[in-house]
């Protein structure tokens, strides 16, 4: 669902991805780690058509980003790390425009775009400009822009910042109901208790490269072949380590 | 100073990694600088060599001036201070941060002086500097004008962080902030109405110039002794020599109260400013009643077009209308506008002498070109921010299955269609003022056409090649470094189409007036050149706009 084909980006000298593949099945969710800098959000950036790739591509849904990117975009849902909205919309119409972006007939966009702000607990600022939202409530209305169009594929950029303690348990739930429905999750995101909790397949990304992917249990008889119950940071940490000596 | 260092460290390193840029931006302002000083100089020499008339004219003129450099600086530091107090998000960590208020307001005093003040300072300091070597004063005038201009500036600056803070402990901070924005726009906009209805082209006619000096004197007998306008202009006058008086009182009042305001905003602020910063930071603005029948009637009205486009539009016209700046934008057009008109109903050419027909015929070619150039200052404040104005939203539409071309087309249509009637109807009201030939009228509205989608196509180009993502105002974007270059590419445009279709309008304004017929074929053919020149324009900036639109990612 999810195909990175040698994905690269340069910036003259500086290698910001190095030559990133790596596949995501239906219905997986994805979790995408790496230090600041590692190259995550170049990566997700070049996934989403926002930056051109130096070399190498992404097929997102079956459709190629750079041949096809309308359809690419078409299936795909995306919230970026800092979702800047527009401040004079209220969010009822920022939706609403969302969905017309993604062609979602006029009949339908209004019942979709009420059902989002109930989902998100956004159904009391329908009606105010996202310039008074709060940082947590903007992304709220980020993510239920990202899913106006019921996309097969959801890309998540940080998706817990901004987020209170309830809005971040809603977002798991989302996330676990999402792909049990079959819609495939690639989250980038600090939280190693979050990647732990949610994601079926790890890729660690350190300097550009990839360094380690598979299930946590792969992570884990790689790094550590003899302690069955490490957690994520321990094995985040000795693969990074082991990427570095090597 | 240390909390003024991001800022000068900021602005270093942008002047340092622009070289090019910052060296153009300096040589425009020097050549300004200099046009100022020259216009200056030669207006105050012919005041000087008016007699015994001259000192009480150039007295009047200096009081003037202060008076309306004042006027300016309290709109602009009330509407700076606003931002720079309580909007700006760097004052955030600077409240977290173990600060007394007093010196944050200290701090904050002195970036709202300079953000409001700088054009002041660029021209009121080549003005003095016209004034001393007219009047061929000594070195203490020009020390004298330096230290007047710098605490004179401090007492607006300091009237409106008490106005902004006042305002903001009332209302909330958009809310004033909005209101701020469109009385601006009124204000400035009433101003510029004002002076051209002072009719300045009197100065040129002898008769006329009494009116004018009797304008001036009626404005110096109303200018008070409490005024710090007039305390300015009470030190330099003495040390021009242009009469006698005591600069040293004048410079105190003028300083001790800069000073006391200065203070007097600095207690009030720091008795207050958490107050106020807080109620700037809960002013919740719902939408509400007041919104919805907009967001209708525009699901009405983009009903006939395709989904994708008829989205953009709609978004485009909800915040272009939601936008204070835009209205204060809209509200200085019209008055320019009106200007125009009148200026066009005001010209001597009735009579049928040899010098008002060739002033009419020079009036009619060069109207092609006024009237694209007048629609071109319109297009700077509303195309060339379009790209901007989308800001750090970017990603939203290019992350949507939407194509970057469908996109620009919506920014066309959107920017092209007003822009074209407007200039439509502004060329045909004034040829109809101008008693233009129908054909000479016809040959303009229809090479307007390719023309404006040209200024369009340059405007969203220019827009997207040099960006401002860091702001939501458009009259800032307006002013900025691409702004200009955008201006400087319409005119030359706009040049070599009026040139291509002179001579020939010429000859047919000439037939017009003796019955003759003959160069039809000429002047269709010029049409078709100024035409074609305008889309060539238009396609090649099209594809700079769509490759720099590329480039712009977003969030």
């Amino acid at each position: 669902m999810i195909r990175l084909e040698r994905l690269t980006k340069r910036y003259g000298t500086l290698v910001a991805v190095d030559d990133l593949s790596l596949e995501v099945e239906s219905g997986c969710v994805f979790g995408f780690l790496g230090r600041n800098a590692a190259g995550k959000t170049t990566t997700i950036r070049m996934m989403m058509g926002l930056l051109e790739p130096t070399a190498g591509t992404a097929v997102l849904g079956g459709h190629d980003i750079r041949r096809a990117p309308e359809a690419a975009k078409a299936v795909t849902g995306y919230l970026p790390d800092h979702p800047f909205l527009y401040d004079k919309l209220t969010a009822l119409e920022f939706l609403r425009f969302a969905g017309g972006l993604y062609g979602l007939r006029r009949a339908d966009v209004g019942q979709r775009a009420q059902a989002l702000l109930e989902q998100f607990g956004l159904t009391r600022t329908a009606d105010e400009l996202t310039e008074t939202l709060s940082q947590g409530m903007r992304q709220r209305l980020a993510l239920a822009a990202a899913l106006v169009h019921r996309p097969r594929v959801l890309v998540l950029d940080e998706p817990m910042v901004g987020l209170d303690p309830e809005g971040a348990l809603e977002l798991r739930r989302l996330v676990r109901s999402l792909a049990a429905d079959g819609v495939t999750v690639f989250l980038s995101t600090h939280s190693l208790a979050v990647a732990e909790e949610l994601c079926g397949r790890i890729g660690i990304i350190d300097r550009g490269r990839l360094v380690a992917v598979g299930t946590l249990a792969d992570l884990r008889a790689r790094a550590r072949p003899d302690d069955g119950a490490a957690s994520l940071e321990t094995v985040f940490f000795d693969v990074l380590g082991a990427a570095r000596d090597a | 100073m240390t909390l003024l260092e991001p800022r000068l460290r900021a602005l270093w390193n942008v002047i340092r990694r622009a070289r090019l840029r910052a060296a153009t931006v300096s040589v425009l302002v020097g050549l300004f600088w200099v046009a100022c000083f020259v216009l200056f100089t030669r207006v105050l020499g012919y005041f000087h060599g008016l007699g015994s008339f001259g000192p009480f004219l150039t007295e009047r003129l200096l009081s003037l001036l202060f008076l309306t450099f004042f006027g300016i600086l309290l709109v602009s530091n009330t509407v700076t201070a606003l931002t720079t107090y309580y909007l700006a998000g760097e004052v955030t960590p600077l409240l977290a941060a173990p600060l007394s208020h007093r010196r944050l307001h200290h701090a904050r005093f002195v970036e709202t002086a300079v953000a409001s003040s700088w054009m002041v300072l660029l021209v009121g300091l080549p003005v003095l500097l016209a004034y001393g070597v007219v009047y061929h004063a000594g070195p203490l005038f020009f020390a004298a004008a330096v230290a007047v201009l710098l605490v004179f500036l401090v007492i607006p600056a300091a009237l409106g962080v008490l106005v902004t803070t006042g305002l903001v402990l009332v209302f909330p901070a958009r809310r004033t902030r909005d209101a701020l924005l469109v009385g601006v726009g009124l204000g400035v906009a009433a101003l510029v109405v004002a002076v051209r209805l002072l009719r300045p082209e009197r100065l040129a006619d002898p008769s006329g110039l009494a009116g004018f000096t009797g304008f001036l004197a009626g404005f110096g007998a109303t200018g008070s002794p409490y005024l710090p306008t007039t305390w300015a202009a009470e030190t330099l006058l003495p040390l021009l020599g242009a009469r006698p008086g005591e600069p040293l009182f004048s410079f105190g009042m003028l300083a001790s109260t800069a000073a006391m305001l200065f203070q007097t905003s600095a207690g009030v602020v720091e008795r207050v400013f958490l107050t106020a910063w807080s109620r700037a930071q809960t002013g919740h603005v719902r939408a509400g009643a007041g919104e919805r029948p907009l967001s209708r009637w525009l699901a009405v009205l983009v009903r006939p077009l395709p989904r994708v486009p008829g989205c953009l539009f709609a978004k485009d016209v909800t915040v272009f209308l939601r936008d204070a700046s835009q209205w204060s934008q809209l509200l200085l057009v019209s008055a320019l506008v009106g200007i125009y008109l009148y200026n066009f109903s005001a010209l001597p050419l009735g009579d049928a002498t040899p010098l008002a027909i060739a002033m009419r015929d020079l009036a009619t070619i060069l109207n092609l070109g006024l009237g694209a150039f007048m629609t071109t200052a319109v297009a700077v404040r509303f195309i060339f921010p379009m790209v901007s104005l989308e800001g750090r939203a970017w990603w939203i539409l290019r992350t949507a299955p939407v194509p970057l071309l469908q996109v620009w087309w919506s920014k066309f249509w959107l920017g092209w269609l007003p822009l074209v009637v407007f200039a439509e109807l502004l060329v045909a009201a004034t040829n109809g003022l101008l008693r233009v030939p129908l054909p000479v009228t016809v040959v303009f509205l229809v090479t307007l056409v390719p023309l404006m989608a040209a200024v369009v196509s340059l405007g969203l180009a220019f827009g997207a090649v040099y960006p401002r993502l860091d702001t939501q105002n458009a009259a800032q974007i307006a002013t900025g470094f691409g702004a200009i270059l955008y201006m400087l590419a319409c005119l030359g445009l706009i040049a070599l189409v009026v040139a291509l279709e002179a001579w020939p309008v010429s000859r047919l304004l000439a037939e017009a007036r003796s019955g003759t017929v003959g160069t039809q074929t000429l002047v269709a053919l010029a049409a078709v050149a100024g035409s074609g020149v305008a889309v060539a324009a238009f396609w090649v900036a099209k594809r700079i706009g769509m490759r720099a639109l590329g480039r712009l990612g977003g969030a």
